[in-house]
Order: structure tokens, then sequence, then C-alpha cells
């Protein structure tokens, strides 16, 4: 990273393999939205150039990258809208096909993660999929340890509710659509 | 022990930064405490939504940028050497010192500041030619995204005609052109998928001729009761005034799933109710 402050473009491609795929993952997780994620990824790289004099070396790298990944994020939807609600068009869609049950729970866990609050989706994200320390987190979002580690608590207990309650009303489908010959075998 | 007690010890117990005694303390609790054990089993179960793979157009946009960035520093650098070799050979510093060449300076930056103010003016007359330049850059991105996408229309796996039909949505101006390829993508595409995200797309340009005409004519060609459902969603939600006629004849289609044909007669009611 330091070269990358010296000024040394190259060094930005090494950061790029690193870091392009997690951060991908970071945003598809807290977005459902993929082109979206792929815009703020490049965002991301693009203020890693733009901003590198100011990176301190004595800080972690990591710490720094995900302060401009939130950053760019929150700027983002800023621009857009004062607050995204969540939408039932941008959730992941959930077609009627006969595809594994742990797929299907799968997309159902990524529902309901989206259906949490702005706060903790992003701390469970941070700490689950990201594996950033709480110490990371407690100082990404400017607070406590011990603050992040209930909000990770509380997080997990809503997650569990509307995880239960989308399982639930999965159940009994209403007036399922079965797929016909043609569309199965279309893609 | 309580489960209070045990909940402060459950995010260490997750990311395993616990001690061992304290390890088989939460585990001797959830053990027995379905409520905590129910905790640990949704972090657990999180690990089910799979990484994403990002599209090779992630790579290729990011090493646009980077090759923009390493030609706009070779043109700086080539400019601060070329100064450097001046700066040596004359010995500026001495010579600037002395009295006779201040005098010549201060002439030199008035002159100077003449030229750089018609300089500027001109600029401001130059202005519009550059707002055309602009102009003309922008057009020819727009074109070449107008390529893409229909060239992604094109080819043969369906991802990649997804991704064509993501493209189209970036245009901003609907092109004649690629609005008749959506269409043509919504007729006649071998996969449900492509065809629903196709629709997905015209939803933007529905305040245009052509698309609804469009749009009633797909509806009476589809065989997939999906898509056939979203496109009379569509077609209600854009209220086109010859959208009922065609919804009557289609609901004289025989064999029409049930499903499809109870949305269908909702369609009716909402559309002749407005």
């Amino acid at each position: 990273m330091l070269r990358v402050r010296d000024g040394v473009g190259e060094m930005l491609g090494v950061l790029f393999d690193r870091y392009h795929s997690p951060l991908f993952n970071f945003y598809c997780k807290l977005t459902g939205d993929r082109t979206l994620s792929e815009d703020l990824v490049q965002e991301v790289f693009f203020r890693i150039l733009k901003y590198r004099q100011t990176y301190r070396p004595d800080t972690p790298f990591r710490a720094w990258v995900y302060q401009i990944a939130r950053n760019a994020r929150i700027d983002h939807f800023r621009k857009q809208k004062p607050e995204v609600e969540w939408e039932v068009e941008m959730s992941p869609a959930i077609v009627p096909t006969d595809s594994a049950q742990q797929k299907q729970e799968a997309e159902l866990l990524h529902r309901a993660l989206l259906e949490l609050s702005e706060e903790k989706r992003e701390v469970l994200v941070l700490s689950r999929f990201q594996e950033l320390k709480y110490e990371e987190i407690a100082r990404l979002m400017g607070c406590e340890v011990n603050t992040v580690k209930v909000r990770v608590h509380r997080a997990l207990q809503e997650l569990r509710q509307i995880f239960q309650r989308l399982t639930d009303a999965s159940a009994v489908p209403p007036a399922r659509i079965t797929r016909t010959s043609e569309e199965s075998s279309g893609v | 022990m309580k489960c209070e007690n045990i909940a402060q010890l459950i995010p260490d117990y997750l990311h395993r930064s616990l001690k061992s005694d304290k390890i088989k303390l939460v585990e001797g609790h959830i053990a027995q405490c379905a409520e905590c054990h129910a905790q640990v089993a949704i972090w657990q179960k999180l690990s089910l939504i799979p990484d994403e793979q990002p599209s090779p157009m992630l790579r290729s946009r990011f090493e646009a940028m980077l090759n923009a960035y390493e030609e706009g520093k070779s043109e700086k650098t080539s400019f601060a050497d070329a100064r450097r070799t001046v700066g040596t050979s004359w010995n500026l510093w001495a010579w600037m010192r002395a009295p006779l060449a201040q005098a010549a300076f201060a002439l030199i930056f008035l002159a100077a500041g003449f030229l750089v103010g018609r300089h500027i003016e001109g600029d401001r007359q130059n202005n519009n030619g550059n707002t055309q330049e602009l102009a003309a850059l922008h057009k020819e991105l727009v074109s070449t995204r107008q390529l893409v996408a229909l060239s992604l229309l094109q080819q043969q796996s369906a991802s990649e005609r997804l991704q064509g039909v993501t493209w189209s949505t970036r245009l901003g101006e609907p092109d004649p052109e690629v609005l008749a390829a959506l269409l043509h993508t919504l007729r006649f595409d071998a996969s449900v998928d492509v065809r629903l995200a196709a629709l997905d797309a015209l939803r933007h340009y529905g305040d245009q001729r052509e698309v609804r005409t469009g749009l009633l004519d797909a509806l009476q060609r589809q065989q997939s009761p999906l898509v056939q459902i979203a496109l009379i969603d569509l077609l209600v939600e854009l209220r086109d005034a010859d959208a009922v006629q065609h919804l009557k004849i289609f609901e004289r289609t025989p064999s029409l799933n049930p499903a499809v044909r109870q949305r269908v007669e909702w369609g009716v009611r909402q559309l002749s109710r407005g």
C-alpha cells in the first residue's frame, strides 16, 4: 500500500486482485444488486487512487479500504434518495423451481438479511462475511467494541425472526405456477 | 448460568475468540437452551449464502481507469523533466537576482499578464466549441454502449444476453434500434429469464408508442405463464387505452393457465375501472 501512496499505479492492480472480490461480495450482500455492486467497487478503487495520500501507514490497510467502501455506498444512496427502502423488485428473485432446498434456504436467508435495518445488516455482513474483528468494526463505525457485540446479538435475533417468517410463508406458496418444459430448458 | 450472561459471550464464541473454559461454558449452555442454540445456528446458517463472482466487465473497467491514470501521469512527468533541464543549464537563481534582470522580469510579467487576459477572453469565445466537443464525446460514449448492448443481445449464452439487457438500461435515452432489439428479445428469446429481464428494461420506456404496441403483440405470442403475468401487470401499470381490448381477446385463448386467466380478469377489471 505504501507504494500506492508513492504513486505507483501498478500496485493498485495487486490491491484489485486482493480486494475486488471481497468488496463485491460486501456490496452484494448489503444491497442484493449486482450491477450496483460492481459500480461501487469501481468507485472504491477510484477513490483509493485519488485519496491515496490520506492513507496513514500506521493504520491497518483493510480498515482504510472498508472505510472508503462504506463512504462510497453512503454517498451513492445520498445522491439517489435520502433513505432507500428495500423494494421487492430488488430482492433476489425466488424462482418457483424444484431447486435444492438448500438453495431456497440461502435465498430466503439473503432476503431476511436485506430486511434487517441498515445498521444491523452492515454489522452482520462485516463480522460474518468480511470476517472483520469486532475491534475493527468498532473503529470503522466509531463506537465501542461492546456496542458492536450487542448489535451482532440483536441483529441475529431479528434475522432469526424474519427468516422464520419467510420460511413459514414460502412453505405454503399461494397458487404456485409450475414451469412449462419450454421454460425449464430455457437457461 | 443465565441466558443473559451467555448472550454476552456468544459474539466472541462465534468469532472463536474465547478461552477454552468459556467455550465449554457456552457449549454446555447451548446444548440445553433452545433460544441460544438457535442464535448460534442462524450464524452458521449464514454461510449458506454463496459468494458471488463479479463479471469480467469489472476488471476491464478497472484496467481502463488505471490506463487513463498512467497516461495522465506520464504526460505530467515528461513536462517536469523538460523544466528541470532548462533550470540547471541556465543557473536560473543567480541570474534572477541581478537588478537589471528584475526590471526585465517586471516587463515580461506585465506582457504575460496582457497575453493571459486576452487568451482567457478568447477561451470564452471558444467555449461553444468545447461544449460541442463534449457533446460529441458523450454521443460516442452512448453509441458504444448501444453497440455493446446490441451485440450482447445476440449472444449464444443466456447470461450474456441478460448482460445485454442490463447494458441497454444504462443508455438513459432510448434508441429506436435498441428498443426494437429489446422487443425482439421479449418476443423470441429462448430463455424465460432473459425475456423477463427485457420486459423489466422496457418498463422504463412504457410511454413510447412502439413499445406499447410491441408489448401488446408480445402478449399474444407468449407461451410462458410467468412472462404472461408480468406482461399483464405491466400493461395494467401503463394504463394503455387499447390494453383492455387486447386482454379480452387474450382471455379467450383456450388452454390458458388458470393463474394467468385469473390475472387477466383482474387486469381487465383494473383497466375498465380507471
